[in-house]
């Protein structure tokens, strides 16, 4: 079996070790004997829709803002319509932070200026400047039943139904009412520290607040995201003993 | 007042170490500063010409010593925040607890290693001679949360020297390369020539780098290069960064690892050493001087770790044992769940009950470098 994945601008967006997801992937995969392509696509790069089609995963991390203003442009003229496309037709796709506010409407600076966003995702970023403190430190999260019955979530699911990580964010996201959020905050900001939102799922993507190594310690959303996008019922269990031990211990000290 | 300030400071500083109340090294400064916020104007007055400022996110406290270590060879007497506390309340302490009853400091030059955030703030209260940028990398992301901010600010510091000032900056760093555009005098540039280290018992390229630079330093106050080189013959690590120590009846080598940069270059060493370490003992804390992110591990190559680990016993401590456990497993590395404790007394008695371990390499962020010396060497800092 062979999984390929399209990491977009690994350059301009991996400011927490979100390599790391990708590396996660890989190797989990691999322990169950499927081979996996990594295709970085860069701001260089210029995929159309025939490469599209043969993705089975899109990663796309978060950035300083220097990388953000490198890669913007071309996210909006070239590969947003390309990403939407993929987004709506339900491809499976990870975005983190940076990368998760862009799917939205627009996103407001502090002093006023407005970022528009891909617009795939019915939500809006706004940052507060000073009034509003930057949302950071460790945060756990309850995932939202649209993934905790899931079957395919149901059968890998060895580790539990929360998220643990980090998140390092002064952008706010509001997400519209009838949106379904990744998770519920159970300790921490996650999408504007107001309404105990985290994340996003929508169709068979997923945005989401939790930086660098989200997958590290959730093996359970690594696995989903490999079975999903495979099609696969479920998936052979690794030895993750150490893992979920770190999980459950890092859920009692943050909560 | 300054002369009061100068006592409480010394007051201050011995009911904290007598009481073990904290960290005598910057409370002192930190309640100073509160109590007398004019205190720059006299404090600049009592410090020596030659005064030398050291940046960077690696290689401050072993630059500066090797600064220091060749000054004094010099006969000067030298001012220096050894301990590492590197923020103003650092360095106010240090030149409080210096001066004489008099408010005079009887030194020949001042070194101060700074933080990042520091230097900005502490030179519009000094000039110093001579400023050096040494890199700028992740570290710290949940305070330094980009990197862009950092350099903003150097860039504004550098823009406002003047030419006679001395700026010094790694050739090698493409993204300090601003900088020397930004300086209205002639920058000088270190690079990783590792000829300096020969003679001495230093290695890795980033120590040739911390070696270079510190001779244009010395050069900038006043001693000739030759001079300055033959001195380095004798230097020895700083604390925690290279530092030996024999601990149990086993050799024992700490290399401060506190940021993907810094693992990486101590991962390549360790392999270009060859040397017939055994062990390797990881130790990841999430405390607030270390940043409370731990997310910088998966900046690590993978690569470098499987490879530096390979054919080692490897123990994992530290208050996130279980995620550098983790990442050490996806890089290839095999972990035996029982070598992993977040109770570092408890890991360390277990190597040393352990008779194949007999030469440990450990690599410990910053505030597991300074627990693990207080179980090898006694004590945290000097």
């Amino acid at each position: 079996m062979k999984m390929t994945i399209a990491y977009f601008y690994p350059q301009e967006l991996n400011l927490y070790g979100d390599t790391g997801n990708v590396e996660i992937l890989v190797a989990r995969a691999k322990s169950r004997e499927i081979s996996v392509n990594v295709v970085e696509v860069g701001a260089q790069d210029k995929p159309d829709s025939y490469f599209m089609k043969n993705v089975d995963l899109v990663f796309m991390g978060g950035g300083p803002d220097s990388g953000q203003k490198q890669m913007y442009k071309d996210l909006i003229e070239n590969k947003g319509p390309l990403l939407k496309e993929y987004i709506e037709n339900d491809g499976i796709a990870l975005f983190i932070c940076g990368s998760y506010q862009l799917m939205g409407h627009y996103y407001l600076s502090a002093d006023g200026s407005e970022l528009k966003g891909l617009g795939v995702y019915d939500m809006y970023t706004q940052h507060f400047g000073h009034q509003k403190k930057r949302c950071v430190g460790n945060i756990v999260c309850r995932l939202h039943a649209s993934l905790l019955e899931d079957p395919v979530f149901k059968a890998v699911n060895h580790t539990g139904d929360s998220l643990v990580g980090f998140e390092n964010h002064g952008g706010r996201t509001y997400l519209a009412k009838s949106l379904t959020p990744l998770a519920r905050v159970m300790s921490g900001y996650g999408n504007n520290a107001e309404d105990k939102t985290e994340g996003l799922h929508y169709k068979n993507s997923l945005g989401t607040y939790l930086h660098g190594p989200l997958l590290s310690k959730n093996p359970h959303l690594a696995d989903y995201l490999i079975a999903k996008a495979l099609g696969l019922e479920k998936l052979a269990s690794l030895d993750d003993n150490i893992i979920n031990t770190a999980h459950s211990a890092l859920e009692k000290r943050f909560t | 007042m300054y002369i009061i300030s100068i006592i409480f400071t010394k007051i201050v500083n011995k009911v904290i170490t007598t009481f073990r109340l904290g960290s005598g090294n910057t409370w002192p400064g930190h309640l100073v500063l509160k109590l007398n916020p004019y205190i720059w104007k006299d404090i600049k007055k009592s410090l020596p010409e030659r005064v030398a400022f050291i940046t960077g996110t690696n290689g401050k406290t072993t630059t500066s010593k090797m600064l220091r270590h060749i000054l004094e060879k010099q006969g000067m007497h030298v001012l220096h925040n050894e301990t590492g506390a590197n923020l103003l309340n650092g360095v106010v302490s240090s030149i409080l607890l210096h001066s004489d009853l008099r408010g005079s400091l009887p030194y020949e030059a001042a070194v101060f290693e700074l933080d990042e955030f520091t230097l900005p703030v502490l030179i519009k209260h000094i000039k110093p001679q001579v400023v050096a940028f040494l890199n700028l990398s992740r570290d710290q992301l949940d305070r330094h949360w980009e990197l862009d901010v950092v350099l903003e600010k150097w860039q504004k510091v550098v823009r406002h020297m003047s030419h006679e000032q001395g700026l010094i900056l790694d050739r090698t760093v493409s993204n300090l390369r601003l900088l020397a555009e930004s300086f209205s005098g002639e920058t000088s540039f270190f690079d990783d020539d590792l000829q300096i280290l020969s003679g001495t018992g230093l290695k890795g390229d980033f120590n040739a780098k911390n070696a270079n630079c510190a001779l244009i330093l010395a050069e900038k106050l006043g001693v000739p290069g030759p001079e300055a080189e033959k001195s380095l013959q004798d230097f020895a690590y700083a604390y925690g960064r290279g530092e030996k120590t024999l601990y149990a009846d086993r050799n024992w080598q700490i290399l401060l690892a506190k940021n993907p940069e810094s693992m990486n270059q101590n991962l390549k060493l360790i392999q270009a050493e060859n040397s017939s370490t055994d062990t390797i003992l990881y130790i990841l804390n999430d405390n607030i001087p270390d940043g409370l992110d731990v997310s910088w591990i998966y900046d690590i190559d993978p690569k470098q770790l499987r490879a530096a680990s390979r054919s080692k016993k490897v123990y994992v401590s530290g208050k996130r044992a279980l995620d550098m456990a983790i990442r050490l497993q996806y890089s290839g590395v095999d972990v035996v769940k029982e070598n992993v404790s977040s109770n570092l007394r408890e890991v360390v008695n277990k190597m040393i009950g352990d008779g194949h371990v007999r030469k440990i390499l450990v690599l410990p962020n910053y505030s597991a470098m300074l627990a693990i010396r207080k179980i090898l060497v006694g004590r945290k800092i000097l």
